[in-house]
């Protein structure tokens, strides 16, 4: 059977970049005082980027699925300790992280590419042809093979950051403390991300 | 005296360039760099590039998957 599609999911829809209604707070109060429409609103403002951010982590949707609920599950039974000193976005990247990092550690059969001290990263100086890429690129199967791998390659501590930073659109800042680093880690894994998955799509694409 | 960088420091700092903050000194300086670089220019494109695509990667919720959730956490849609 087909799948019903629901709204559709893009950079605009992440967390950091959602227009987030002006009433959240009072939805945040309600919610917290158990009104169940306050919190199935909050759920349905929030689900798609959290699916998305989890497919992102684990490249499989039955994961993502898992992920997802269980991050809601977490919202629900902690949001009394929400203070709002942070954004509910941020608060919610934390939780889903710690779901996505605790999900890919039980595969414990997985080996991922270190890159904690690669002064190789910067040393390479591929060159492909980007003009290569479809117009549509993200439609097109072989690139989206090729950007699983990739990233697939990378240890999800790496990916993380990538994905909050970079794809997310979250502030240097909001990504450390969503990742619970400090800002120099963060920068750090930042670049040295950066610079592997450039390094492996040029190879890709080189070939 | 204004800061100069070398071709691989372009790439440590292009993190940090890539961000908003486009005015500090040090990516002014990089950005000087890439004008009178094509090398680095090319590394620049390819990582904005790479970003790009992770981006535009995007997966939908489906609606079963939306009504499972709702279900699971025992909440009217």
């Amino acid at each position: 059977m087909k799948e019903e599609k629901r709204e559709k999911p893009g950079n605009e829809n992440s967390l950091a970049a959602s227009n987030v209604p002006s009433d959240e707070e009072k939805l945040i109060e309600l919610a917290k005082k158990g009104d169940k429409k306050a919190l199935t609103q909050l759920v349905k403002n929030y689900e798609q980027t959290i699916y998305n951010f989890s497919f992102k982590i684990c490249r499989d949707r039955d994961k993502a699925e898992n992920i997802m609920q269980e991050t809601f599950y977490s919202m629900i039974k902690h949001l009394n300790q929400f203070d709002s000193k942070s954004k509910l976005s941020t608060w919610l990247y934390r939780i889903v992280a710690n779901h996505c990092l605790m999900q890919v550690r039980k595969e414990k059969h997985r080996q991922f590419v270190s890159i904690d001290n690669d002064e190789t990263l910067f040393e390479e100086k591929y060159t492909a042809d980007y003009s290569r890429l479809p117009t549509k690129y993200t439609e097109n199967e072989e690139l989206k093979k090729i950007l699983d791998d990739a990233i697939s390659k990378l240890s999800p501590d790496y990916r993380m950051i990538f994905l909050l930073r970079d794809i997310e659109g979250l502030s240097t800042e909001e990504t450390a403390e969503a990742s619970e680093l400090s800002i120099s880690a963060v920068k750090s894994r930042l670049h040295r991300a950066r610079a592997f998955l450039r390094n492996e799509i040029t190879r890709a694409f080189a070939k | 005296m204004k800061e100069t960088i070398s071709c691989k420091e372009v790439m440590r700092y292009i993190c940090e360039c890539l961000a908003k903050d486009t005015s500090s000194e040090r990516c002014l300086a990089l950005k000087d760099h890439l004008d009178n670089c094509e090398d680095c220019r090319e590394y620049f494109k390819s990582v904005k590039l790479t970003i790009d695509c992770y981006q535009k990667y995007n997966v939908e919720l489906p609606e079963n998957v939306h009504k499972k959730l709702m279900d699971f956490l025992k909440l009217d849609d």
